[in-house]
């Protein structure tokens, strides 16, 4: 057992931001069977989260069988060996523990948030679900039911859902990415108990999972627990997995949608690296603080010069997710400000004005440590809920990084200068790394 | 929980969280022969112990202008959460539609010679976290700053600016006033919002809680500048508000926060409670809206915050279609027909008596047969209340849940800060708990049954006129805990 102890020590030069130390311990050990187990210890209320992710998420998924991630998610909640359907959910709430279970492109993850001494319910509970899923029929026939209803809710009903999903499949044309983590429709409509079973199989080893626990616990007692239950689970031989890539540039495309919504709007998307993908750090970090610049605060630029001083848009925001399995996107979005009469057009070339400004001019050092102490400040607030610290570990552990990354981020993103900035927005935001996608109401259609 | 929702600012994937699952009731036997403490081994040595909780020390005190102040020290992270509550909500709009949200958003946009964006550049300098927000009871501005004081001392007097010395800047509120007439554009295109909007009209007829606390289409652009300075100094005094404070403060620190924070607002007096709503008679709204599923809201006035029956509407709400899984209207809709992803009931106590909800979406060719499985659902829990394994269950879980209440300090500070606002004894959380394990089955039934009269439903519907369908057959799970169910 390796204990860690990370003593985040930060200067960041010319803000009011000084020193400031923050203290964690954090115990990484693994079982026999390859299960990788992080504790993290806070004692400040006598709670613990335990949250098993597992490396497999919709990316993973292909043609004909899309769904299927977030399919077996729901099917997890159906009975296992020493369990029937639902009954684990039953144990749970009785206990007084807050359960739940989320799917991404990248990973597939199950928590409970329960007073400390109720720990070991939910270890036992999660380690019979992995090692002995029944999967039955029957329940399965109902539950898909239910996975069309909730695919009408988020989808099919919600405009910017749909406009989401079809930017994105045409976002991605090489890789995953461009499956729905709820599946296609026709799918959903074809899928049988056997393709479950089968995914179940091929994917839930305890060499392909990370259990992350943060709360008040000793990590020496949840090691005995975590062994206890999981460590007669055999490892078994997961399939070779291939890294989501994309081309550096597959040519500037573009979707156009007529949908049941009062307001037109806009999404661009530039291919890029992440984190894991990329042999430059520098410039992945370079598009995060880009990010950041752009839409981190109501001081960013978007807000500050879209929304409020040229009144283009009614909202508009930013985002990239650096730590994805694969190649990313950095991702635009904006709805044009109709009661003063902008269109979709002068939007788009609104937003291109910002990127080419970035292009153009690199930031001051003002701004950049404006961006830098909300990250701090932010890492620090993140502390305050066990949830999204044990979060943090397990979206880094799941795409193939460290949980270490968290103590030298900070770091990485100090050395990151304004010509890194200028360089990155050059090299990325090009049109033939672009997708582009046009949302118009229906009314609309020509 | 079961929404989309992104696991972080920079996550752009849509990470799908649900939690499926279903309930059965004392279970002592299911697929399996076995009791589930033969099967799970942790359950039979787990402690019988009540868990532990967290031990709140909250002080209380009202500042020099008469501001009451509930604060908690809670060192072990550099940090600290203000939340000041105004009784300045909605409910005080009057014939103003709006005007209390708009005021509440119009706050962080001027104060002296600072503009929006100065604000926003100075608290994000700091590191500092700026928020505010407006409901029918009450508006809501907050601070969340690191705790050294070279950082928390200039947040604070921003903070205290723009709460208490807000300008109003008339280009500020042209602008607002255009992104509040977005968002009514963005509402019609949500057939649940549209239903929820029916629903509080029809539920409250010409009480203030009817209108929507962003005020409509109509009534935003005809505010002007001088109604919110109006309303600011009638609404954010000092006498008016209260304080939530929690983190890393001594209670030196805490008391200079708080005096600070109140004196410069402005002096009046505490607003007049809302009154109480007329009853409403029942009836079926439906809205018609090209949309695949519908949704289907039924609601009735039920319970004020401080009345004597609300533990036991909330024990008993628990069980019916409370907190997700295991619920009987789950275990019916959901779990046995897979009509729905997910319905949810609700009582809400505001200072003048809230509704009850229950709220679920579905197919359109099953939203007939749906909602009358629903009102059946309701009417029988009514008619006959509870069973002993219901309640037993929901007292163990209410217990177990108790710690998970008191784990952050935003939990602590959104605690303190309902407390102070509806003027509840410190002591409100642990004696709430003490009740709930108080009550019995016959408590609880009479409770619903003077506070629910399922004949007087108000029922909205928002969805497509289409051909309707018979419910799915539901499909039994097999075990004695499906038989104790047909009480």
């Amino acid at each position: 057992m390796k204990i860690f102890l990370g003593y985040i020590v930060l200067f960041l030069s010319s803000t009011l931001i000084t020193p400031l130390m923050a203290q964690t311990a954090t115990t990484e050990f693994s079982l026999d069977n390859g299960l990788k187990v992080i504790v993290r210890e806070d004692h400040r209320a006598p709670v613990v989260v335990s949250q098993l992710w597992y490396k497999i998420g919709s990316s993973y998924e292909t043609p004909g069988s899309t769904g299927l991630a977030h399919a077996l998610e729901h099917m997890m909640f159906k009975g296992s060996s020493k369990l029937g359907p639902g009954e684990s959910s039953r144990i749970l709430r009785e206990l007084g523990a807050e359960e739940n279970a989320f799917t991404s492109d990248d990973y597939t993850a199950y928590y409970q948030v329960l007073a400390r001494d109720r720990l070991e319910v939910a270890l036992e509970m999660e380690a019979d679900r992995l090692a002995s899923l029944t999967l039955p029929e029957d329940e399965f026939i109902r539950e898909i039911e239910v996975i069309k209803e909730e695919r009408r809710m988020r989808t099919d009903d919600r405009p910017s859902g749909l406009a989401y999903e079809r930017f994105k499949a045409l976002a991605y044309p090489a890789s995953g990415y461009h499956i729905p983590t709820i599946g296609w429709m026709h799918d959903l409509e074809r899928m049988t108990i056997a393709d479950l079973r089968d995914w179940h199989d091929r994917w839930y080893a305890p060499n392909n999972a990370i259990l992350v626990i943060v709360g008040d616990v000793q990590p020496d007692a949840v090691k005995t627990m975590v062994q206890r239950h999981f460590a007669k689970i055999p490892a078994r031989p997961i399939p070779a997995t291939k890294q989501p890539l994309e081309q550096a540039e597959p040519g500037q495309r573009s979707i156009t949608l007529y949908l049941k919504t009062q307001l037109p709007s806009l999404m661009m998307g530039f291919n890029v690296p992440s984190l894991a993908s990329s042999d430059n750090p520098t410039s992945v970090h370079a598009l995060r603080l880009i990010s950041a610049l752009l839409d981190g605060g109501n001081s960013a630029r978007l807000p500050a010069q879209l929304e409020r001083k040229q009144e283009l848009v009614a909202g508009a925001s930013a985002w990239y997710n650096a730590f994805s399995r694969g190649d990313s996107l950095f991702v635009l979005s904006a709805t044009p400000n109709v009661q003063k009469g902008k269109t979709l057009a002068e939007v788009e070339a609104g937003l291109w004005q910002q990127l080419k400004l970035l292009q153009d001019t690199p930031p001051t050092a003002a701004e950049l440590d404006r961006v830098r102490a909300q990250v701090l400040a932010a890492e620090v607030y993140a502390q305050d809920s066990i949830t999204s610290q044990a979060q943090q570990i397990g979206r880094l552990e799941s795409v193939g990084l460290s949980w270490r990354l968290q103590d030298s981020d900070l770091a990485a993103l100090q050395a990151v200068t304004p010509a890194d900035i200028q360089a990155a927005a050059q090299q990325f935001f090009i049109p033939t790394r672009l997708t582009t996608a046009y949302v118009h109401p229906e009314e609309a259609r020509p | 929980m079961m929404f989309l929702r992104m696991l972080s600012a920079s996550l752009v994937s849509a990470v799908l969280v649900l939690n499926a699952g279903c309930s059965t009731f004392d279970v002592t036997q299911s697929v399996q022969s076995k009791p589930v403490e033969q099967r799970i081994s942790s359950l039979a040595t787990l402690s019988k112990q009540d868990p532990l909780t967290r031990t709140l020390d909250i002080q209380q005190w009202h500042t020099s202008a008469g501001t009451k102040v509930l604060f908690m020290a809670a060192p072990e992270l550099p940090m600290f959460d203000l939340r000041l509550t105004f009784a300045a909500g909605s409910s005080k709009d009057g014939n103003t539609y709006g005007l209390a949200s708009l005021t509440n958003a119009m706050l962080n946009e001027g104060t002296g010679q600072l503009n929006a964006g100065d604000i926003a550049s100075q608290f994000e300098d700091l590191g500092a976290q700026f928020s505010s927000g407006s409901y029918r009871d009450m508006a809501v501005v907050t601070l969340r700053s690191l705790s050294d004081p070279k950082l928390s001392t200039p947040a604070l007097t921003l903070f205290s600016d723009v709460t208490a010395k807000p300008s109003f800047p008339a280009s500020s509120l042209a602008r607002i006033k255009n992104q509040l007439l977005a968002g009514f554009e963005y509402q019609k295109q949500n057939p649940g919002k549209l239903a929820s909007l029916a629903l509080f009209e029809q539920l409250y007829g010409q009480h203030p809680y009817a209108h929507s606390s962003s005020g409509t289409e109509e009534s935003v652009p005809a505010i002007k500048r001088q109604q919110l300075l109006d309303f600011h100094r009638t609404y954010y005094s000092a006498e008016n508000a209260q304080i939530a404070l929690v983190g890393d403060l001594t209670l030196d620190q805490a008391k200079a926060i708080s005096e600070q924070v109140s004196t410069r607002l402005p002096r009046g007096t505490a607003a007049a409670t809302t009154a109480e709503p007329l009853a409403t008679a029942a009836s079926h709204t439906h809205i018609e809206f090209p949309s695949e599923q519908t949704h289907i809201l039924l609601a009735q006035l039920s319970v004020k915050r401080g009345d004597a029956d609300y533990p036991a509407l909330f024990l008993g709400n628990q069980i019916l279609g409370g907190g997700g899984f295991g619920t009987r209207l789950m275990e019916e809709v959901r779990e046995k027909r897979g009509l729905t992803y997910g319905i949810y009931s609700s009582f809400s106590p505001m200072q003048a008596t809230g509704p009850f909800m229950i709220n679920v979406q579905t197919r359109a060719q099953l939203s007939e047969a749906t909602l009358q499985l629903v009102q059946d659902l309701l009417d029988d829990y009514v008619a006959n209340g509870p069973t002993e394994a219901e309640l037993a269950d929901a007292k163990r879980e209410s217990l177990g849940s108790f710690p998970l209440s008191a784990a952050s300090n935003s939990a602590i500070v959104g605690q303190l800060a309902a407390i102070g606002f509806y003027d509840m004894p410190l002591t409100w959380m642990s004696d709430f708990m003490q009740d709930l394990q108080a009550l019995s089955v016959t408590d609880v039934h009479e409770a619903f049954q003077r506070h629910l009269n399922p004949d007087q439903l108000v029922i909205v519907t928002a969805g497509p006129k289409v051909e309707q369908l018979p419910l799915p057959e539901p499909v039994e799970r097999s075990g004695p805990a499906a038989v104790e169910r047909q009480h």
